[in-house]
């Protein structure tokens, strides 16, 4: 009786929930030994290629459309619209003094501000600065100036910081982790139960992909939208998925977001823009 | 059968049919508080971040049938509506403190 009293103790302990406010380091840890034991044959850098880390049907095509990647005319109207000057003479690199390889540089905590700054965010800000109108953020030329500085930071690693020092930039990393582990909507999911609990199985006949690496190839040309999107109209279009009213792109939950979602991908490759189903 | 059976067959018959007898009854007035109702449940989980995707629609479709005159069908919409805003706000509360699942192991 003893023995079976310890028994279903110890199975509800394990069944039940934890509520763990850890590092970031050591959330890093956690979710890097999760996928590693899920996925034991892919390399950890692998992931950076989303779902064709795992799915090497998919991986075939991939590869393939790479050869021609769709994105390309993106990548040069981008060019053209970084060297553009603005009406005012001024250019992106007024504001950007070390582009057009910042990309990696982003999303970041800006103490003065209190806030997640993401590079659709800056560009704004510069375009605004400088009398220009500034970009929708899910579609249109976001997409195109995004695709040639994420091709400008191919290579460079994701390095997101949250500093220690300031409580502020915590708290928004633990927003965007909550964010991430909350179910919304009517179907009730959170994000995590696609690409955490059932990474590599299939929802209809797509393969879901990891968490791990989830930012690094952004903007994407996916074929269901036959054109490059953002990371946000992607997240727009998640929670969408699931039956829940989207936030606002670039708002503060996205960006809370981003800065969580990108920080798990810490020490791997950029290798955006990319091209996805 | 006897007058008694028939009186209670009757009083079944009436008792099954109440609701159709509701809806069929719908007027105006109950359709727009209806849409209110539903608008506060909207709100109310909106204020928590827990609105979903088709609520405002659902209450627009309300709206465009209250406008058509087509009372019982607002009502509809509008209680499903209402529906998914006591559910969003439920669901939000519920999920208020992060919970990592166990799969995760700290």
């Amino acid at each position: 009786m003893k023995i079976m009293l310890k028994i279903m103790v110890m199975l509800l302990i394990s069944a039940v929930t934890l509520s763990v406010q850890a590092s970031p380091e050591k959330d890093l840890e956690v979710f890097h030994k999760y996928f590693k034991q899920k996925f034991p044959d892919v390399e950890t850098a692998e992931f950076a290629n989303g779902v064709y880390a795992f799915d090497m049907a998919g991986r075939e095509n991939w590869e393939a459309i790479e050869e021609f990647p769709p994105y390309e005319p993106y990548i040069d109207d981008g060019q053209v619209m970084w060297e553009t000057p603005f009406k005012n003479g001024k250019t992106y690199m007024d504001c950007f003094p070390d582009g057009p390889v910042i990309a990696h540089k982003y999303p970041y905590w800006d103490k003065k501000r209190k806030m997640v700054i993401t590079l659709p965010l800056a560009l704004n800000e510069c375009r605004k600065a400088h009398g220009e109108k500034p970009l929708k953020y899910k579609k249109g030329d976001i997409n195109k100036i995004m695709s040639y500085l994420a091709f400008q930071a191919r290579g460079k690693t994701v390095n997101v910081i949250i500093p220690k020092d300031d409580p502020d930039a915590m708290a928004a990393y633990e927003e965007g982790k909550k964010f991430y582990f909350t179910r919304r909507g009517q179907l009730n999911f959170a994000c995590a139960h696609c690409h955490f609990q059932n990474a590599g199985l299939k929802i209809r006949s797509e393969m879901l992909s990891s968490a791990l690496g989830h930012t690094t190839h952004w903007p994407v040309y996916r074929s269901k939208w036959g054109t490059v999107g953002t990371l946000h109209r992607r997240f727009t279009g998640c929670n969408k998925q699931v039956r829940a009213k989207p936030f606002k792109a670039q708002g503060r939950e996205y960006r809370n977001l981003e800065y969580f979602l990108t920080h798990m991908s810490n020490g791997m490759i950029m290798n955006g823009p990319g091209a996805r189903k | 059968m006897t007058i008694k059976q028939i009186f209670i067959l009757i009083l079944v018959c009436l008792g099954l049919c109440a609701n159709t007898f509701v809806i069929a009854s719908t007027d105006k007035s109950q359709a727009e508080a209806a849409i209110a109702a539903a608008e506060k449940a909207r709100k109310k989980a909106g204020s928590v971040s827990g609105e979903w995707r088709d609520t405002a629609k659902l209450i627009k479709k309300a709206k465009g049938a209250l406008k058509e005159g087509n009372y019982e069908k607002a009502m509809q919409l509008a209680k499903k509506a209402e529906h998914e805003g006591k559910m969003g706000y439920e669901q939000a509360l519920a999920q208020q403190k992060l919970r990592l699942p166990a799969y995760l192991n700290y």
